[in-house]
């Protein structure tokens, strides 16, 4: 069926092949832009920048603008796919190099990214999270192609050890010449401003969102006599599992009700896996593997408590999730964490295993006393507090004012990145910039624009999807995206 | 037969198409790439042959040059035998299937013909093609045990690679007899 | 709805008559087999359709009439509109080809409710481009007063077997009344084919025969071919025959051929009773039960002469069997073989012939013991190098002084056997170059037995090397987990991390440094000897695979391909043969031969390859690990 309309799709676009540029005049609030989306990571991979891609893709589509997303190839999935409501997903074949993230060489991937830009004929080029080497490709090459940039940080950093400081000054070249970066929250946008040196007004924070229709509160599915902690995070250093380990014994030892569920997969399953054998707590520590997106609500609400340990987080998405399905959060009080939630709502230790677990003792005898507001009424709290549709609303004015910027010519960047990034650095990504921009030039007298097919516009002002699939539209979007999601998998 | 307005491959290279209506229900479509260019079969053997007196000039040996000779011809012939391609035809039998042909430079012609019992459909679909993202027309086969499901796609005109324009030319002719039976 | 017949090119210039053939269930569709010419009984006809059915199994039936009219020859009209009742078909095809034209005009008449026969107006002219327009007009005057005779009688007995028909006609109608509104838009496509070929030929991927062809939907020319193959019986009858019915179809040109071809048959029947016997003797011989203790069993398993010779046994015992080739896979499969065997035999006939010719034997002999002497010494000095400070390196002592000792002495053994051996050497060649008259193939295996007999010192360096550097890699993973304070969980088949003792600890890190230390002496042995077993096992490999080739090789298929290319199709091309607008459809369809490379794929002989098929990551993988590599496969992989 989909070939079917992305054929119909075909035919009609002859007629406005050449009509597609942005023609709305400059300036005017509620312009449509071209959205390109980049990041390495996008499903089927699995995590917070993944969903925040695709979530602020689809109200972004909703608003009338034209989104595509590009990412690299995962397996077996790769070349060109259509998700729902007509986001248009490129999955690149780029060599991955290292923890999802592809290799970097500053040109390889120009061609390619040149080939969408132009056949898409994108406006704003917005790449998403730090650790995605694809993304700052991306913005280098928008940049040197002439077109307004954005850029989302979705992590914190150092500033101490040797890697930090590599990617920090990544990050500084990277930054001192896009248009416009959106962090998380405070704590990721004061983070983003040391790292990168920024001028601190062209940084925004807009917070992320989960769907509160997608978790909502079944206390039924809880187990009465019995207080279970649930934990639902990739099993990576990086989220605390260490501390968990050390955690579990000391609980399980002093309250013999209390049972722990952890969801998720990753290299520190092992850790938990010999915590639970040592200890002989196969009964009470049950570890579920790599959930889907759509089991992790039905995870969630067997809970009395959510746990996260994280070592370091900008936003912690696991939390509000936990907190709409109605659930007692216990987190440690690290990055943009305290931001996320009221203080009634969430209990904060610092990531040690005595302080965890003396914040969890006191949740749990509050929890004993019943003296703990109803999952409903937490529910209803956090219902309002965070929405896609705020999200964005308040990305958009982020694009409107981008693109009223003006790109950077190429003599200015230079003298920006000169000045902005120190000599040494500065002087060898000037040099680099200008390779790319000669790298482009040839590539533009090799294959022309002209040359290059026009893509049918799926979504957006001119986008074809909305006539074929006028009632998939009219339908809820939760709906709608639960259709789309089966395959995703946390990982 | 009638001549069209030119198309272009996706390289910008000028192909022809012609369309041909044998009857209401049978099209043939034949999608024809110029022929190898003199100049460029001068400017690659010229290459060889310089390649091959400069290792003459420094080890003196006879055979190098005479090699050299039997390469180009050897490469020549294959190239126009297996990799050249003259033209691409579609034939397009209404009730009784799609036919694929491509002919290379050389005379050798390869032919498929695909029943009609074994299409799902044709359409136009988007693919990356070494640094390209381009459009093409692929028969979609059915799977038998599965109805609904596509089991494999085949490509068409993939030697010429034509562009969209031309590709929606062909693409409409063909659902117009698709449609009828 | 369009309407296909599928129509033989050997009938275009046929007379006048009844079209014989098959409407295809399921598809649209008509194979038109055989024109029955005027004059005919209809009873006649009906019992010879009959007759073929029973014989062939194709559900024949008289699909219209076909008229070539000749000068003066008018007002066929109402008389071919009569034939339809006679034969009561749900549609009758007219099909008439015009004097002045090339083309074929084409009428499907359906039946309306009292029987009577209604014309569907889907005239449509058609011009064919064909070479034989000027050849028809001269042909067959004489006819036209026969069938004026003929058509008297037939009115007589038309009557008597309307009035049976006009009941089953009505059952029929009110089907044939939902056809009438489809059929006003109904369009006619000719295709032509060469009878010929689609009956000889054989449409791949092939089908198992067991699926019935009535049944089976699946493809409509899968079908056709099918009917086409099928109604062979068909085609026997002559045209100089002096039956009751005259037809036009494929005939074969002559018997001649296939008069050989038969007494070939009935030669090989004996031939093949001969070799049963034979086959039992040496099975008989093979079941005592000295061969099936254990060292001799696994000695022949692995003894590529042995296995070569089950091997052809099995070829034997399937060629001997008296059943005919089931289908077609099983028809080549056979074939092949016998090409595969004849030409094994040829070649070892040749290479006895070369052998025997200038006493070619004793001079290999001759040659043979020096060799392996030279081998030896060459072996002794390079012994004599690794014991020293080899290419520079500085190697532990005495445990090199210890492993250089060892391997000389193997070395001594060696040469001693071979001196012993020497006198016999002669003998074992002569009477071993005899197996070639089996076929080139035993000679090659046996000659890479007696290869890996006479290196086999070559090969237990190897494993004695192997095995000691096998130890310390694995002592030395062992050790290194134990000084990270992990462990190897044999039960969950994973690392686990473990607390050891002091003392286990100073233990294990002092064993893990002298290993570490011992480990270049080792290592160099182990890659000497390796690459000397690698040598000797691909030389061993390229003899296995020759022979595997000329086992495997499906010569007669390619050979069949290459003279009879339409015999194997992998399916068909279509031409247009009209070209001007608005007429019906004429295409010719010709036969598309498989691919070469694809005929060599499917057709191949399977072989239990004796040679491991691991690939070269694997290969390198296990040479670095020490693991032991061989030419052979083993019969139980472990599976971890």
């Amino acid at each position: 069926m989909g070939q079917r309309r992305r054929a119909a799709a075909v035919n009609n676009s002859s007629s406005q092949g050449t009509s597609a540029a942005p023609a709305e005049a400059a300036g005017i609030p509620n312009r449509k832009h071209n959205i390109c989306m980049v990041s390495d990571f996008f499903y089927p991979n699995m995590g917070g920048v993944e969903s925040h891609i695709y979530q602020l893709s689809q109200c972004l589509i909703e608003k009338g603008h034209k989104v595509v997303i590009v990412t690299h190839a995962y397996g077996r999935r790769k070349g060109v796919r259509h998700l729902t409501n007509g986001l248009k997903v490129y999955y690149l074949p780029l060599q991955v190099m290292y923890n999802q993230s592809t290799a970097t060489t500053c040109f390889h991937s120009l061609p390619l990214m040149r080939c969408v830009f132009v056949r898409e004929r994108i406006t704003v080029v917005h790449a998403h999270s730090s650790f995605s080497a694809m993304g700052h490709d991306a913005l280098f090459h928008a940049k040197t192609m002439g077109l307004t940039t954005v850029f989302t940080d979705h992590s914190l950093f150092g500033f101490a050890d040797v890697s930090s400081v590599l990617t920090n000054k990544l990050l500084t070249v990277s930054l001192c010449d896009t248009n416009h970066t959106v962090c998380v929250s405070y704590t990721s946008k004061e983070n983003t401003v040391l790292r990168a040196a920024l001028n601190p007004e062209i940084v925004s924070v807009i917070p992320n969102a989960v769907d509160p229709t997608d978790f909502t509160p079944d206390p039924s599915q809880r187990q009465d006599d019995r207080i279970t902690i649930v934990v639902v995070s990739r099993l990576v250093y990086r989220k605390g599992i260490d501390l968990l380990g050390g955690i579990i014994p000391v609980l399980c030892h002093k309250h013999p009700d209390l049972q722990f569920l952890i969801g998720g997969e990753g290299p520190k399953r092992l850790v938990l896996e010999e915590v639970r054998e040592k200890y002989q707590l196969h009964d009470r520590v049950r570890l579920l593997g790599a959930l889907e997106h759509k089991d992790v609500r039905n995870v969630l609400v067997q809970g009395h408590i959510f746990l996260n340990t994280s070592l370091t987080e900008a936003f912690c998405m696991a939390i509000l999730e936990g907190a709409s399905c109605g659930l007692q959060v216990v987190s440690t009080r690290v990055g943009g964490i305290p931001e996320v939630l009221p203080e009634e709502l969430i209990t904060m230790c610092e990531p040690t295993v005595r302080a965890l677990c003396a914040g969890l003792e006191t949740v749990i005898a509050r929890q004993r006393s019943a003296s703990v507001p109803s999952p409903a009424s937490i529910h209803a709290r956090v219902q309002n507090l965070y929405t896609w549709r705020n999200v964005a609303e308040r990305t958009e004015k982020v694009y409107d004012r981008a693109a009223g910027e003006e790109v950077l010519p190429l003599d200015k960047r230079l003298r920006r990145l000169r000045a902005h990034c120190g000599p040494v650095a500065g002087s060898i990504f000037a040099f680099i910039a200008v390779l790319d921009f000669l790298f482009l030039l040839f590539l533009q007298w090799w294959a022309p624009d002209q040359v290059m097919d026009a893509a049918v516009d799926a979504t957006g002002p001119n986008g074809l999807w909305k006539e074929a699939g006028g009632e998939i539209r009219a339908n809820s979007k939760s709906a709608v995206k639960r259709a789309a999601e089966p395959e995703m998998s946390i990982l | 037969m009638m001549e069209d307005e030119t198309f272009t491959d996706i390289s910008g290279k000028a192909i022809s198409l012609s369309c041909q209506d044998h009857s209401s229900l049978c099209k043939e479509f034949v999608v024809s790439v110029p022929k190898v260019s003199i100049g460029k079969v001068m400017v690659y053997t010229c290459c060889v042959w310089l390649l091959a007196y400069v290792v003459f000039f420094f080890t003196e040996n006879t055979a190098v040059l005479s090699s050299a000779i039997f390469i180009t011809l050897v490469g020549m012939m294959l190239h126009i035998h297996f990799v050249k391609v003259d033209h691409e035809t579609l034939l397009f039998i209404g009730s009784l299937g799609i036919q694929l042909s491509s002919s290379y430079a050389s005379g050798r012609e390869t032919t498929t013909f695909i029943e009609m019992g074994k299409i799902k459909d044709i359409v136009i679909n988007e693919a990356i093609y070494m640094h390209q993202i381009i459009y093409y027309l692929c028969v979609l086969l059915k799977d038998p045990s599965e109805p609904n499901a596509v089991a494999r796609v085949v490509p068409l005109f993939q030697s010429s690679k034509p562009r969209l324009n031309c590709l929606v030319k062909v693409y409409k002719s063909c659902q117009e007899i698709l449609s009828k039976c | 709805m369009v309407l296909k017949i599928f129509f033989p090119q050997c009938c275009n210039r046929a007379d006048s008559g009844l079209l014989v053939g098959r409407w295809l269930s399921g598809h649209d569709s008509a194979v038109v087999l055989a024109v029955i010419h005027y004059p005919f009984i209809p009873g006649q006809v009906k019992q010879y359709i009959q007759q073929i059915q029973a014989r062939s199994g194709v559900e024949l039936s008289v699909l219209g009439s076909w008229s070539l009219p000749k000068e003066g020859q008018e007002g066929m009209e109402s008389f071919l509109r009569d034939l339809s009742t006679i034969f009561p078909q749900k549609r009758w095809l007219q099909i008439n080809r015009e004097l002045g034209k090339t083309g074929f005009n084409c009428q499907v008449l359906s039946r309306d409710q009292n029987g009577r026969v209604i014309p569907r107006e889907i005239k449509k002219k058609a011009d064919k481009i064909d070479g034989d327009d000027g050849e028809k007009k001269g042909k067959k005057k004489t006819k036209k007063e026969e069938e004026k005779e003929k058509e008297e009688e037939k009115e007589k007995e038309e009557e008597k077997e309307k009035e049976e028909e006009k009941e089953k006609e009505k059952e029929k109608e009110k089907e044939e009344e939902k056809e009438k509104e489809e059929d006003e838009e109904e369009k006619v496509i000719f295709v032509h084919y060469e009878q010929r070929k689609v009956m000889l030929s054989q449409l791949h991927p092939i089908e198992n025969g067991l699926s019935d062809p009535t049944t089976d939907p699946t493809s409509e020319l899968r079908q056709m071919f099918r009917s086409v193959a099928l109604s062979q019986p068909l085609f026997f009858l002559d045209r100089y025959d002096d039956g009751p019915l005259k037809s036009t179809h494929w005939q074969s040109e002559g018997r001649e051929a296939s008069i050989i071809v038969e007494l070939l048959k009935h030669s090989t029947l004996p031939l093949c009773v001969l070799i049963r016997w034979l086959l039992s003797i040496w099975t008989w011989i093979c079941n005592i039960r000295v061969f099936s203790l254990s060292p001799l069993r696994f000695l022949s398993s692995k003894l590529s002469t042995c296995v070569q010779l089950s091997y052809r046994t099995e070829h034997m015992r399937t060629l001997s069997s008296q059943k005919p080739a089931a289908g077609h896979t099983e028809f080549m499969r056979k074939a092949n073989m016998v090409v595969s065997v004849l030409l094994d035999v040829a070649l070892g006939m040749l290479l006895m012939w070369w052998l025997y010719k200038d006493n070619h034997i004793s001079m290999l002999a001759n040659t043979l013991v020096p060799a392996a002497d030279h081998v030896a010494k060459e072996l002794e000095e390079l012994l004599q190098w690794l014991m020293g400070a080899p290419a520079g390196l500085k190697m532990n002592r005495a445990l090199d002084q210890v492993l250089g000792r060892f391997f000389l002495y193997h070395i001594h053994l060696w040469i001693s056997y071979i001196h012993l051996m020497s006198p016999f050497i002669e003998g074992i060649l002569w009477y071993g170059g005899l197996s070639a008259c089996f076929g080139l193939t035993f000679a090659l295996s046996l000659l890479s037995d007696m290869v890996a007999l006479l290196t086999f010192h070559i090969y237990c360096f190897y494993v004695y090397g192997a095995r000691l550097y096998c130890l310390k890699i694995y002592g030395l993973s062992s050790l290194w987990r134990l000084f990270r304070g992990k462990k190897w969980n044999v039960l969950r088949q994973r690392v686990d991390s473990c607390s050891y003792d002091l003392d286990q600890l100073f233990i294990g890190t002092l064993l893990f440094t002298v290993l570490l230390f011992l480990l270049p002496t080792t290592a160099l042995y182990y890659l000497v000897f390796t690459l000397l077993r690698l040598v000797v096992v691909l030389f061993q490999g390229v003899l296995h695979l020759s022979v595997d080739f000329i086992n495997s090789f499906p010569l007669f298929a390619v050979a069949l391909r290459i003279t009879r290319s339409y015999r194997l199709a992998e399916g068909v091309k279509f031409k247009v043969l009209c070209e001007e607008p608005g007429t019906a459809l004429h295409l010719l369809m010709e036969i598309n031969p498989l691919k070469s490379s694809t005929v060599v794929q499917l057709y191949r002989t399977p072989t239990y390859s004796c040679y491991p098929k691991d690939s070269w990551a694997a290969l390198a993988k296990k040479l670095f690990v020490g693991e032991l590599i061989y030419p052979w496969r083993h019969k139980t992989t472990k599976t971890d």
